[in-house]
This record gives C-alpha cells, structure tokens and sequence, in this order.
C-alpha cells in the first residue's frame, strides 16, 4: 500500500493536479442577515411625533458609512418625499429596512391612487403588521416605528417587532442601544418612578401622571437620549436625524453626533 | 454615584436564580469603614464568600494600623484579592463607593471580575440591568449634585432601570454617604 500524504489509496496513482473523489468537500454556507446597528427612537405629543435615528451603519467593528439614514418619509408624491404625511424608522438590517420602506412606500401610494384618498396612520399601521407576517418564516430583520398624525390630529407612534406583532404606544426605543435608551424615556416621557411631593405618605403617595409633552421638551429628550447613547454604545453615533411631523407638515433636523 | 462632597450607591433588593426569585430582601451593598461601602452583584455564594473575605482582611488592616480603611486602600486590597484568584475567579463584579476622611475628596471604582479597577469621575454600574443603568445614569447625571439631588438622581436612575430588567428589581437601598453623615434609605419600588 502507498501513502500519498492524506489520501490512502491501493490503486490509483497519486498526481499532484488530481482531487481524489474521496476528497471531503469544504461546505459553503450564507447567512442571510448582518446586524448593521444604530438605534432608533419615537415620541407623540399632542398634535405632533417625532422620529429620530443616529445615521452610522456597521458591520461589526467596521463602519460602513457615517450617512444611512434610518427615517423615512412614506408615501410621498416624489424622490423627494413631499406630501407624505407618515413616517417610517426601520433599524436592525438595513437592507431589509429599505425593501421595507419600499414596499410600504409603493402600498400607500396605491392606496391613495386607488381610493382617492390618503392613506389614514391607522391603516398604515394595520397594513405594516400584514407585510411583516407575510414574511413570518422569512422575517424581515427589522424594528419598525411608524409615525403619524390620528383621525383627530393628534401624535400617533406605533412600533413593531419583526415579524408585524404592533401596538400604539407614546415613546418607543429601538435598535442597538434600546435597553440604554428605553429606561430613561420611561422616566422621563411616561414619568415612571415619579411621584407629586407631599401628595401622601407611602402607598397614599400620588404617582405623577404622564401627559403629551411639547414639542421643544421632546426635541431635547432625543438630543439627550442620543447623546448618552453615544457615550456608551459603540454602534451609535456619527449624526442625529430627526423627522417631526405636524399638521403644516414634516421638518428634517439634522444635527451632528460624536464619530468615536 | 458621585456628587459635591458626596457619593451615593445603591442597589436593588432581588436575589433569583435565572428567572426564579428566591428573596426578595437580598442587600448587595457591605460597609467597611464610617465612610467606605462596597456594593457586589453577581454569584450569590461568591457574593457572601467575597463580603466575609473582605471584612476578615478590613478587620485584620484597622487592628495593624489602628486606623480605618481609606476607599483608595480598599479598592487596592478588592482588586489583590480578586487577581488572587485569577484563574478560578470570584464571579462578582463589584462597586466601591466612598469618602477619603484625610482628603475630605469623594471616590468611586468599579472592579471585573478578576480585579481589573475602573476608575470613574461620574457613577459606576454594575449587574445584570447594567445597560438600561448605563443609559438613565448617562441621561440624568450631572456634575455637582447636593446630597440631595443625588439621593433623587441615583433612585430615579435605579428604580427606572430595573424597571426594565426582568432580573432585577423588588424594591431598593441607598446609601448617601457625606464626610461625617451617612443616610441609608429604602425604597418600594415594583413589587414584580
């Protein structure tokens, strides 16, 4: 018997360009996804929400861009976005997160075309679940935040989990940096762990009722919950966009984060 | 957590395995000097073992030298003690907050596992609602905080915190040290 280094063989005779068909082969494989982090955030008031995203993309210690923006504008009449009167925050995949921005954006439209009529936020939302359970084994990776304005123009904010379960809800982090982020919009937006002083003596205690904030308040609870992020998250940072919706309209802020 | 001319620490009340809550009065914070206090969380037994351990040597130093433990001195003696054990560790990570009574000056640490210090100006966190801790300390702290204020910073911090971790919570204790006055206070909080 020879031995030609790994390969064992009685009969045939070992050349140097011939793979012996015993020869394992090396598997392939693809995972679908990446985690391109960032986090993302919502707030409703009462005649406004706003939508915010820090606009770094990475895949795991690289930085792919400094500028993906994270917030969308749907159902516009343009590229650029005008006349759309709902927002969109995906974060999580950012490939899936444009498909999805896609196909919602293309739904509202056809909606306004079919019906003659735009598209209500509460509609939005109920069709938003649908897209994302019609991929229920498939999912889209995301974490959507869907803004608007209701039927009776007051801030609407609904957030989903990837495959479309949804809710109503007055602040929404998510993303990377949501455990950092969630805890203190608690506190701060829904006045959790907050009581009125001198209301009563332990359980008398009267705890501080939430109430939609205005609009400059909420701006700079964005700025802070950002801000904080950035000192401790490595995925977040580079810039802050935000997107307010009002009755006149959207406006884009964008202002910058640290790029450390 | 520190303030002007004070340090605050404190800690939730919850001891569980995994998902199971086996005492909901369980304080993680030790005291071992008038103005010196040490907070672990972590493995509950290495968290009794690490404690005992720790006043065993803290009693041994004040009967040498007469004197009690600086918190410099004690973050030192943590962090030996901790590497002593570097390829078997200790699974604590624990927190040190206290006052110098010689320099009057406020001083704060955060250790690993292995007794690696981190030095902090701000607040130190640790624990398994360590991230949701990062963000409300991040967002609500800022420099110069009276006993006071740090006494309603550092509760509103925890509490909101481990309102968001499902492994933590049952109610609070915090420690509000100052150069010759020491307030321990307990706090509610979510029974659940």
């Amino acid at each position: 018997m020879t031995s030609f280094g790994r390969y064992t063989s009685a009969e045939t005779v070992g050349y140097s360009f011939s793979q012996p068909t015993s020869a394992p082969n090396k598997e392939h494989s693809f995972y679908p996804y990446t985690d391109n982090g960032g986090s993302t955030l919502g707030i409703s008031g009462s005649d406004f929400a706003i939508l915010a995203g820090d606009t770094r993309s990475v895949a795991g210690y690289n930085i792919n861009s400094r500028y993906v923006p994270k917030v969308f504008k749907i159902g516009g009449d343009d590229e650029s976005g005008d006349g759309a009167h709902i927002l969109l925050s995906v974060v999580g995949f950012a490939a899936d997160g444009q498909a999805l921005k896609e196909r919602l954006d293309a739904v509202v439209k056809m909606y306004k075309y079919q019906h003659g009529k735009p598209m209500s936020v509460r509609a939005c939302a109920q069709r938003l679940s649908t897209i994302l359970y019609q991929k229920r084994f498939f999912p889209y990776y995301v974490h959507a935040i869907l803004a608007g304005l209701d039927e009776e123009g007051k801030g609407a904010l609904y957030s989903y989990d990837p495959v479309g379960s949804y809710e109503r809800e007055q602040c929404r982090a998510a993303g990377s940096a949501a455990s950092l982020i969630m805890p203190f919009l608690d506190n701060q937006v829904n006045f959790k762990n907050q009581y009125i002083p001198g209301s009563g003596e332990g359980h008398a205690l009267e705890p501080k009722k939430a109430e939609p904030l205005p609009r400059e308040t909420v701006e700079q609870l964005v700025r802070d919950a950002f801000t904080s992020a950035v000192e401790r998250h490595i995925e977040v940072g580079d810039g802050l966009q935000m997107m307010v919706i009002t009755k006149s309209g959207i406006e884009e802020i964008y202002s910058p984060l640290k790029k450390d | 957590m520190v303030g002007k001319d004070c340090v605050a620490i404190a800690c939730d009340l919850r001891l569980g395995m995994q998902a199971l809550t086996v005492s909901n009065n369980f304080p993680k914070i030790f005291n071992y000097a008038p103005s010196t206090y040490l907070g672990l969380t972590g493995l509950a037994t290495d968290v009794a073992t690490v404690s005992d351990l720790l006043r065993y040597k803290v009693n041994m130093y004040r009967l040498r030298e007469e004197r009690n433990i600086a918190p410099q001195t004690l973050a030192n003696l943590v962090s030996s003690t901790l590497y002593e054990k570097r390829f078997g560790p200790f699974f604590v990570s624990p927190v040190l907050g206290g006052i110098n009574q010689t320099t009057g000056k406020p001083f704060i640490c955060g250790f690993d596992s292995i007794g690696c210090i981190d030095f902090a100006k701000d607040f130190i966190v640790s624990g398994t609602a360590s991230e949701q801790l990062f963000g409300t300390c991040e967002g609500l702290w800022e420099p110069d905080l009276s006993p006071e204020d740090l006494f309603e910073t550092i509760s509103q911090a925890l509490l909101s915190a481990v309102d968001r971790d499902a492994l933590s919570g049952w109610g609070a204790q915090v420690y509000i040290i100052e150069k010759d006055k020491v307030t321990q206070r307990l706090l509610k909080g979510r029974q659940d």
